[in-house]
C-alpha cells in the first residue's frame, strides 16, 4: 500500500508538468490576401515556436513563436518588395512579429487558443484555433485565424485602401512536433 | 446618318467605332508611356488599372468591329495612286493587327507577371498563362513595347495621310468617316438602285444624303 502511494507520489510531478515538444523543419506558417480580388498566398521561412502542449493539462499549456517577417515571400518579387516598405512590414525597424498564448478553451467547434499577437509595433489579443494529433510518439499542431491587417498597420497611408488590398488575412500554421529531451 | 456605311460615306456604326476606339487608343498610348516610370503607389496601381480596362475594352471593340467591318458595307474607294492604295492598305491591316496585338500582349505580361486583372473593378478576366512565366513575361514586354513604338508610328503615317487627303488632295477620304464635314464635291447624278449593299460597291448613292 505505501509502496503504492509512494510510486503514485513519484508521478505527481510528470502530470504537472505538460508536454513540451520541439518543432520540425518540416513546419510551415502561411497566409494569403486578395490584391485586386484575386487571392494570393505565402509564407514566412524562419520562425520559432516554444511549444508546451499537452490536451490532458491545457492549464499548464504554452506556445511562444517568434516569426522573423523579413522571411516573407509570395513567390511575386513585386509584391515581396512592396512588403519590405515601411508603409507594409517596414523591415528597417522591424523584424519580429511574436505570439504568445494566455489561455487555452474549448470554444464551439474545437479547442482556442488566447493569446496576444505583435506586428510591428501593434499588440493585439489574438485567438487560434487549434487542432493538435498525435502521431506516433510526435504530434501535428494545425493552427487558424484570420487576422486584420489594418489592426496591425500593414499596408498604411494610401495602402489602407481595403478595396485594391483585401484587409483580411486568413493565416494557418501547421507545426510537426517532436517530444523534446 | 445610317447605321451602315454607303458607297460615299461610313456610316454611324462604322463612325463611332473608328473615333471611340481612336480615343480610347491615343488614351492608353500615353498613360501607358507616362506610368511606367511611375513610383510605385497605390496610385501607380489605379492607373495601371486603368490602363489595362482601357486596353481590354479595345481588344473587345476591335472584335466587334471586325465582325461590324464584315457585315456592313464600304464606300467606294477614293481615286488614288496605286502605291498610295496599296500603302493605305497595308497601314489598315497593321493597324488591325496591333489593335489585336497590344492588348492580347498586355494580358499576357500581366498574366505571366503573376498579376490579377481587373475590368474597370467590376469582373477578374483570367490568366492566359495560369501563374508566373519568367521567359513569357519578357517576351510578351517586348512584343507590347516595340508594338507601342509601331502603332505610334503607324498612327501617325494614317492621321497624316488623312489630313494630306483632305488638305492637299482635298478629297472624301476624311469627310466620309467625319459626321459633320460637308461632302466637299457635288454627288455625281446617276441612277444607280438605291440600297444595294454590295460590298465596296463602287457605284455612287443615288441621295446626297441618305438617312435611316
Amino acid at each position: 500500500m505505501m509502496r503504492l502511494a509512494a510510486a503514485l507520489l513519484l508521478l505527481v510531478p510528470f502530470s504537472l508538468c505538460a508536454k513540451e515538444w520541439t518543432v520540425d523543419p518540416a513546419s510551415t506558417l502561411s497566409f494569403s490576401g486578395t490584391y485586386q480580388g484575386e487571392k494570393f498566398t505565402g509564407h514566412f521561412g524562419r520562425f520559432t515556436a516554444a511549444i508546451t502542449f499537452d490536451p490532458a493539462s491545457l492549464a499548464a499549456a504554452k506556445f511562444d513563436v517568434s516569426v522573423d517577417v523579413t522571411s516573407i515571400t509570395t513567390g511575386n518579387a513585386d509584391y515581396d518588395e512592396q512588403l519590405k516598405a515601411p508603409e507594409f512590414f517596414d523591415f528597417g525597424k522591424f523584424r519580429q512579429s511574436r505570439f504568445v498564448t494566455t489561455a487555452f478553451r474549448e470554444g464551439d467547434n474545437g479547442l482556442v487558443a488566447d493569446g496576444t499577437l505583435t506586428i510591428r509595433d501593434k499588440s493585439r489579443p489574438t485567438q487560434l484555433k487549434v487542432t493538435f494529433t498525435p502521431a506516433g510518439d510526435g504530434a501535428t499542431l494545425d493552427v487558424e485565424t484570420t487576422l486584420k491587417r489594418l489592426d496591425f498597420d500593414v499596408g498604411t497611408g494610401d495602402w489602407a485602401d481595403t478595396s485594391a488590398i483585401g484587409n483580411d488575412v486568413p493565416v494557418t500554421a501547421h507545426l510537426v512536433l517532436k517530444p523534446k529531451g | 446618318m445610317a447605321l451602315k456605311s454607303d458607297s460615299r460615306q461610313w456610316g454611324l456604326g462604322a463612325q463611332l467605332l473608328h473615333w471611340v476606339m481612336a480615343l480610347l487608343i491615343i488614351g492608353a498610348g500615353i498613360v501607358g508611356w507616362y506610368m511606367t516610370d511611375l513610383p510605385n503607389s497605390p496610385q501607380k496601381m489605379k492607373i495601371y488599372a486603368m490602363h489595362k480596362s482601357v486596353g481590354l475594352t479595345v481588344l473587345a471593340l476591335v472584335l466587334l468591329r471586325l465582325v461590324w467591318r464584315w457585315r456592313d458595307n464600304r464606300p467606294a474607294d477614293v481615286p488614288m495612286p496605286a502605291w498610295q492604295a496599296r500603302a493605305a492598305h497595308a497601314v489598315h491591316v497593321l493597324l488591325y493587327g496591333l489593335m489585336l496585338v497590344m492588348p492580347l500582349s498586355g494580358w499576357l505580361y500581366n498574366s505571366a507577371s503573376g498579376y490579377p486583372l481587373r475590368w474597370f473593378g467590376m469582373v477578374n478576366l483570367p490568366s492566359l498563362t495560369g501563374g508566373q512565366d519568367a521567359a513569357l513575361k519578357s517576351l510578351a514586354h517586348e512584343v507590347h513595347e516595340w508594338g507601342f513604338y509601331l502603332l505610334a508610328a503607324l498612327l501617325l503615317a494614317h492621321a497624316g495621310a488623312a489630313l494630306k487627303h483632305h488638305f492637299i488632295d482635298r478629297d472624301e477620304t476624311l469627310a466620309r468617316m467625319l459626321p459633320f464635314l460637308r461632302r466637299r464635291t457635288a454627288p455625281a447624278v446617276e441612277s444607280a438602285p438605291a440600297a444595294t449593299p454590295i460590298p465596296s460597291a463602287a457605284s455612287p448613292d443615288q441621295s446626297p444624303e441618305s438617312r435611316p
